[in-house]
C-alpha cells in the first residue's frame, strides 16, 4: 500500500506572488474514493500537479513543508517509479498525447513503466475493452472528438495500473451516459483493486453513492478541508427544457449534410435557427456536434446550403462570414489572440459589432459578474481552465456576431460561474437578437435556461419535445 | 506497435548507407557513379513497392533544381564545363533518391526507434522528436485555426505577417510544456531503461551489405575515377 501525505505545505507560483496553499496538511486515505470541489482558479489543478510530483519541477516554489509518498519526497522520485504509484489525468486531453494513434499512446505509457513486452498488447486490449474503445485502437488521436480524446486519456491513465489515480475534470467533455459508465469503472477499481481515486469535478451529479471523502478548496484560508458528504445531496436536479422554439429567423440551412473522415455524421437536414434564442445542441461523444459548428462556420466542406438573410452563404467570403457566424471553441486557448486577459477583452471591444451596447460600464459589469476582475493582467495561458472559459466566452459575446455557436462553454465551471456565464449568454442573446446554439454535456442548471433542444443522433437532428 | 512485415532493409542500415554514400558523393566527381546510385536507389524503391506516381512527382519537383545547377555550370563554369554541369545536375537526383530510400520506405517513427535500438541514439531525443513530429500535424491545423479565430475578432492575419508566426510559436511553446509534463506523468524518464514492444530485426549480413556498398563506392570513386 502507498501513503501520500502533504504536511505543512506552502506553495506559490513565484517568489513575489501570494501563495496558493498556506501550511496545508492533507492526507489521502488509502483505497478510498475522493472528490475535490472548489471555484474556478482556486488551485485544484495545482494541488493535483503537486501531488503527482510535477511541481515544483515544472513551475512554482515550495517554501515550506513536504509531499511524501511512502515517506519519500514525491518530486524527487524518478518519473517511472512515481507513475507506478500515482497517475494524473490532465484537464486538457488533447495536450497529453505524445504519440500518433491510440494504440501507440497506450503502449508508450506502458513501455515507460517497463512492463514485459509480451504483456503490453494484452494490457492495451484489456483496457480498451474495459472502456469500450476497441474500435478506436488504430485511430489517429488528432481525428477524435474532444469527448473521445478524454476517454482515451482516461484509459491511458488507468492502464498504467497506478495505486493512486488523480483525475482533473475527467468528464468535462464526456456525455452523461458515458460519464456514468466511467464512474462505475472507477468505483470498481477502488472496491475490487484497492485503488485510491481522487477526482476533481464541478458537476456533482452521480457522485452521491460513490464518494467516501469530499474536499473543498478554501481559497480564503488557502487550505483544503474535508467537508460533509451532505453537500452531494443538494445537487441541482436537471429541469426539463422548455420548448419555446421561435419562428423568426435570419439563418437557416437546407439539406445540410457532412462527413468526417468518410463517416457520415449528418444526413440531409433542414432547419431555421430562431433569433434571440439559445438552443441546446446535445448528442453523444463523436456524434458530430463540433463538426456541425465547423460546417456552419465554413471550416469544413459540406453538402447543401446555409442561408443568412436569405442569401446563400457559400458566396460570402470567409473573412466576411467570420463576422456573421462566431464560434466559441471547445479549447479555450484556440480562441486567444492576445497574451493577456485585458488585451483580449480590449480587442473585442475595438471590433465589436455592437459597440453601442458594449459600453465600458457594461463590460466592467460583465467582467465583475464573471469574477475576472483580479486576473485581467494575467497571461491567458496561465489562467485556470475555468477562467480561460469565462474570458473566452466574454470576448466572443462582446464581438456579438448575429449567429453565435458555443462549443462546451460551461465545461469545467463551478456552479456559480456556470450560472453567471449562462445568464450573461442568455441576456446578450436576447438583447442583441442573436441566434445561438450551445453544446453542453452538463445539463443541471442549463436546461431550464435554454429555449429548445436539438439532439444529434443517428446522423440526424431532431427537436426534443418537452417531456 | 506490432512487428511490421516490411519489405526491404532495416532503417538503421538505410541511414548508414545514405550517410556513408552521401558523404562520398560530395567529393567524388563522377557522372557514371551518380547514375549508378540513382538507378540502384530507383530499383530499390520499386522493389519496396513505393507508388510509381509518387516517384514521378518527386522526380519532377526536383527537375528545376537539377536543371538549374546544370545550367549554371554551363553558363558560368570554368574548366570542363560539360563534365561539371552533368556532375552537379545528376548529383541532385543521386541525393534525392538516396534520401528517398529511407524516407519513402520507412516511417519516421520506425527510423527513430530503429536508430535508438541499433545506433544508441538517446531515447529522450527519439521520443522528444517523435512527439514534436506528431505536434507538427497539429500545428498545421492550428495555423488555420489562428487565422480564423483572428478573423472572428475582426483581425486579419496574412500568411506573410510575422504576428501570425509569433502566435504559432507561443502556442507551440505552451503545448511543448504541457507535453513534457504529460510525458513525465506517464512515466517517461530520461536516462532510464524502458521496455519495447517494437521489434526491429537487424541481421548481421545487413551490416555487411552496408559496409560493402560504402567501401565499393569509395574504391570506385577514388581509385577508378569513372567519367
Amino acid at each position: 500500500m502507498v501513503r501520500l501525505a502533504v504536511s505543512n505545505l506552502t506553495f506559490s507560483y513565484g517568489a513575489s506572488r501570494s501563495p496558493i496553499f498556506d501550511r496545508l496538511n492533507f492526507d489521502l486515505v488509502q483505497g478510498s474514493f475522493n472528490l475535490l470541489i472548489g471555484p474556478s482558479g482556486s488551485g485544484k489543478s495545482t494541488l493535483f500537479k503537486l501531488l503527482a510530483g510535477l511541481y515544483p519541477e515544472y513551475g512554482g516554489i515550495i517554501t515550506t513543508g513536504t509531499i511524501q509518498l511512502n515517506n519519500q519526497e514525491v518530486s524527487t522520485l524518478v518519473p517511472y517509479e512515481r507513475a507506478r504509484h500515482i497517475a494524473l489525468l490532465f484537464q486538457n486531453p488533447s495536450r497529453q498525447f505524445a504519440m500518433r494513434t491510440v494504440e501507440e499512446q497506450l503502449t508508450f505509457a506502458l513501455e515507460n513503466l517497463q512492463l514485459a513486452p509480451q504483456s503490453i498488447p494484452e494490457v492495451v486490449t484489456a483496457t480498451l475493452r474495459r472502456f469500450n474503445l476497441e474500435s478506436f485502437r488504430q485511430q489517429q488521436l488528432l481525428a477524435l472528438s474532444g469527448g473521445e480524446q478524454q476517454r482515451i486519456a482516461l484509459a491511458t491513465t488507468i492502464a498504467m495500473g497506478s495505486d493512486i489515480i488523480l483525475l482533473d475534470e475527467p468528464f468535462a467533455n464526456v456525455d452523461q451516459a458515458g460519464r456514468q459508465k466511467l464512474l462505475t469503472i472507477l468505483k470498481e477499481l477502488q472496491v475490487k483493486y484497492g485503488k485510491t481515486i481522487f477526482i476533481c469535478d464541478h458537476d456533482l451529479t452521480g457522485y452521491q453513492q460513490l464518494v467516501d471523502h469530499l474536499y473543498e478548496v478554501d481559497a480564503a484560508h488557502k487550505k483544503v478541508p474535508e467537508i460533509s458528504l451532505q453537500r452531494l445531496t443538494t445537487v441541482k436536479k436537471e429541469l426539463p427544457v422548455q420548448n419555446r422554439l421561435d419562428k423568426i429567423s435570419i439563418f437557416n440551412w437546407q439539406k445540410l449534410s457532412f462527413k468526417s473522415s468518410s463517416r457520415v455524421l449528418l444526413k440531409p437536414h433542414s432547419f431555421q435557427l430562431p433569433k434571440s434564442q439559445v438552443g441546446l445542441l446535445s448528442g453523444a461523444n463523436g456524434s458530430g456536434k463540433s463538426t456541425l459548428f465547423a460546417a456552419l462556420s465554413h471550416q469544413l466542406k459540406y453538402q447543401g446550403a446555409v442561408y443568412y438573410k436569405s442569401k446563400a452563404s457559400e458566396r460570402i467570403r470567409l473573412k466576411r462570414w467570420a463576422q456573421i457566424v462566431g464560434v466559441v471553441f471547445q479549447n479555450s486557448t484556440d480562441q486567444f489572440i492576445k497574451l493577456e486577459a485585458r488585451a483580449e477583452i480590449n480587442l473585442s471591444r475595438q471590433n465589436s459589432l455592437h459597440p453601442l451596447y458594449w459600453t465600458d460600464a457594461r463590460i466592467t459589469a460583465a467582467i465583475k459578474q464573471l469574477q475576472l476582475t483580479n486576473i485581467l493582467d494575467h497571461v491567458n495561458y496561465q489562467l485556470s481552465g475555468g477562467q480561460q472559459k469565462k474570458l473566452q466566452v466574454l470576448s466572443m459575446l462582446i464581438m456579438a456576431q448575429p449567429i453565435l455557436l458555443f462549443d462546451e462553454p460551461l465545461a469545467g465551471l463551478d456552479a456559480i460561474s456556470l450560472k453567471n456565464v449562462m445568464q450573461l449568454i442568455k441576456k446578450t442573446v436576447t438583447d442583441l437578437e442573436i441566434s445561438s446554439l450551445l453544446i453542453s454535456h452538463q445539463r443541471a442548471g442549463v436546461t431550464e435556461l435554454v429555449d429548445y433542444e436539438l439532439l444529434l443522433a443517428n446522423q440526424t437532428l431532431t427537436l426534443e419535445e418537452a417531456k | 506497435m506490432r512487428k511490421t512485415a516490411r519489405k526491404g532493409l532495416n532503417a538503421t542500415i538505410l541511414t548508414v548507407i545514405m550517410l556513408g554514400v552521401g558523404l562520398q558523393i560530395a567529393f567524388s566527381r563522377s557522372v557514371t557513379l551518380n547514375i549508378i546510385v540513382m538507378l540502384i536507389c530507383l530499383a530499390y524503391l520499386l522493389y519496396c513497392r513505393v507508388a510509381p506516381q509518387k516517384l514521378i512527382i518527386m522526380l519532377l519537383i526536383a527537375l528545376p533544381l537539377a536543371v538549374g545547377s546544370w545550367w549554371s555550370f554551363i553558363m558560368f563554369g570554368v574548366g570542363d564545363r560539360w563534365h561539371s554541369a552533368w556532375i552537379y545536375g545528376s548529383r541532385v537526383y543521386a541525393y534525392l533518391l538516396l534520401g528517398a530510400i529511407l524516407t519513402l520506405t520507412v516511417q519516421v517513427k520506425e527510423i527513430l526507434i530503429s536508430l535508438s535500438l541499433h545506433a544508441k541514439l538517446s531515447e529522450t531525443f527519439v521520443y522528444g522528436l517523435l512527439a514534436s513530429f506528431n505536434l507538427l500535424q497539429r500545428i498545421r491545423q492550428q495555423f488555420k485555426l489562428i487565422q480564423y479565430s483572428a478573423q472572428m475578432r475582426g483581425k486579419n492575419y496574412r500568411p506573410w505577417q510575422p504576428a501570425l508566426y509569433l502566435r504559432i510559436i507561443i502556442v507551440a511553446l505552451h503545448w511543448s510544456e504541457d507535453l513534457a509534463e504529460a510525458m513525465s506523468s506517464q512515466g517517461f524518464s530520461e536516462g532510464y531503461p524502458r521496455t519495447r514492444t517494437f521489434e526491429d530485426p537487424l541481421p548481421h549480413w545487413q551490416w555487411g551489405l552496408a559496409l560493402g556498398i560504402i567501401i565499393l563506392y569509395f574504391w570506385a570513386a577514388f581509385f577508378i575515377h569513372p567519367w
